[in-house]
């Protein structure tokens, strides 16, 4: 038998979703039909509400609902220290951890040879002048650990380098809880290369 | 179902759903394959750095012969060329060199001559510091170990010694033109003996000797024109990782 239209929309709009399968999207479009019309209102609202509300910061390109965010306009922030990332998300997983007071700049993605991805196509310009206009102490490049996100951290430290400002990168090598037994040379050696006196 | 063991350089590394990655490797026994490594995105992932770019890695992995998409089981890191990876001018021409392969070779056929041409343009470039003789001499070896190697010892069109005086070059029939000939058919490109010399040179030096390559100055520009257009020629596009070799100089 074929399914209802509505149902066969609903279907195709939630398999574009990351993660969500055939199987996946099936169950959610059940569990959305069986529930109330007043949660499926409350769900739609507030995906519309996303795409409304949601802007980026002009200073640091971080996703919010005004302009400039909570973190950049916080006057207790450490503005002498900045915090770069690759995507939006990852501020939120630095502000979970909660040790960090100082600023973010979101670089919207990472510099990918193999993609054509290259710098004008992220922040970096708007670093360089965040940069230039403050007094920036110490730029801490948090990019992740692979080869995107290592050449990225170097392409930055060496258009930062003319400036006075401190220019570090955080630590990469054993992750908590790991095991020696499992890791590999590169992390290992990384490991060693980062050690830290106590 | 088979379990395949093999020596292997990565080319590519991309993220697949929420925790696997799909990867691209040139193979010492299979040639180019691609194959999936599950959960290799999480942080204990038991892949760790092995599956980044550029890595030469000894890959154990399984799946239906002549599939296109194969389940990777273990990759254990020979050599990371951590060196490249450290310099920006080393590390983009790595990519070059990867993207050149990935580009124009296909899938499961094996190429064992071009696997250690890969290998030994790695290593050299992690050793040496005359990059591009290295990337130059590069291009015409892909092109030579496709088969497509130019022909320089005569004239294409009438199979005589080329001779002293102006030279031409012909992409498309991929060979070097006399004076005669290249006033008669008008090709593409003119080059002077003295570039033939280090062409014809070029076809026959170790790559890990390549910084014995010395290019005067202007003939780099001119062999730079031929090699590079070889590859463009056969190719029909230009490649990504090129342009990011240019605009690293100017940083």
């Amino acid at each position: 038998m074929k399914r209802p239209a509505a149902v066969t929309e609903l279907l195709e709009e939630l398999k574009r979703l990351p993660g969500i399968g055939p199987k996946t999207a099936e169950r959610l479009s059940f569990f959305l039909m069986r529930g109330s019309e007043d949660q499926a209102r409350r769900l739609a609202q507030a995906i519309i509400h996303i795409k409304e509300k949601i802007v980026l910061c002009s200073q640091c390109h971080s996703i919010t609902d005004k302009d400039p965010c909570e973190i950049c306009s916080d006057p207790n922030r450490d503005r002498s220290t900045l915090c770069v990332v690759e995507e939006p998300h990852d501020v939120y997983i630095f502000e979970n951890m909660g040790h960090f007071k100082g600023q973010y700049h979101v670089l919207m993605g990472v510099i990918s040879p193999l993609d054509g991805v290259g710098p004008p196509d992220l922040t970096i310009d708007d670093l360089k002048r965040r940069v230039e206009q403050n007094n920036l102490k110490e730029v801490i490049l948090a990019t992740n650990p692979d080869m995107e996100g290592e050449s990225t951290a170097l392409y930055i430290a060496k258009l930062l380098k003319p400036y006075n400002v401190k220019i570090s990168r955080i630590a990469r090598g054993l992750p908590v809880g790991g095991d020696i037994e499992f890791a590999d040379s590169v992390t290992l050696q990384k490991s060693l290369e980062g050690r830290m006196e106590l | 179902m088979g379990l395949y063991k093999t020596p292997g350089i990565v080319l590519r590394s991309m993220d697949l759903g929420e925790k696997d990655k799909l990867v691209t490797l040139m193979t010492e026994k299979f040639g180019k394959i691609k194959c999936v490594a599950k959960s290799a995105r999480r942080m204990k992932s038991r892949f760790g750095a092995s599956l980044e770019p550029l890595s030469y890695v000894h890959i154990l992995y399984f799946g239906k012969e002549y599939q296109t998409l194969y389940q990777l089981n273990q990759a254990d890191i020979r050599k990371s060329f951590q060196h490249i990876r450290e310099n920006l001018d080393k590390l983009y021409r790595g990519l070059y060199f990867v993207e050149l392969i990935d580009s124009l070779v296909t899938e499961g056929h094996p190429e064992p001559q071009l696997f250690d041409l890969l290998l030994e343009g790695l290593e050299t470039l992690q050793e040496g510091n005359d990059l591009e003789p290295l990337c130059r001499l590069f291009e015409l070896r892909i092109m030579a170990g496709l088969g497509y190697t130019p022909r320089l010892d005569l004239c294409i069109s009438c199979k005589l010694d080329p001779g002293p005086g102006e030279l031409g070059f012909s992409f498309l029939r991929k060979g070097v033109l006399c004076g005669p000939c290249t006033r008669k058919y008008q090709p593409e490109t003119r080059i002077t003996p003295g570039t033939l010399n280090t062409l014809r040179r070029m076809l026959s030096i170790e790559i890990r000797n390549s910084s014995r390559l010395k290019f005067p100055r202007g003939m780099e520009e001119e062999i730079g024109a031929i090699t590079r257009r070889m590859v463009l020629a056969h190719l029909g596009r230009e490649l990504r990782t090129y342009a990011f070799i240019k605009n690293m100089a100017l940083v």
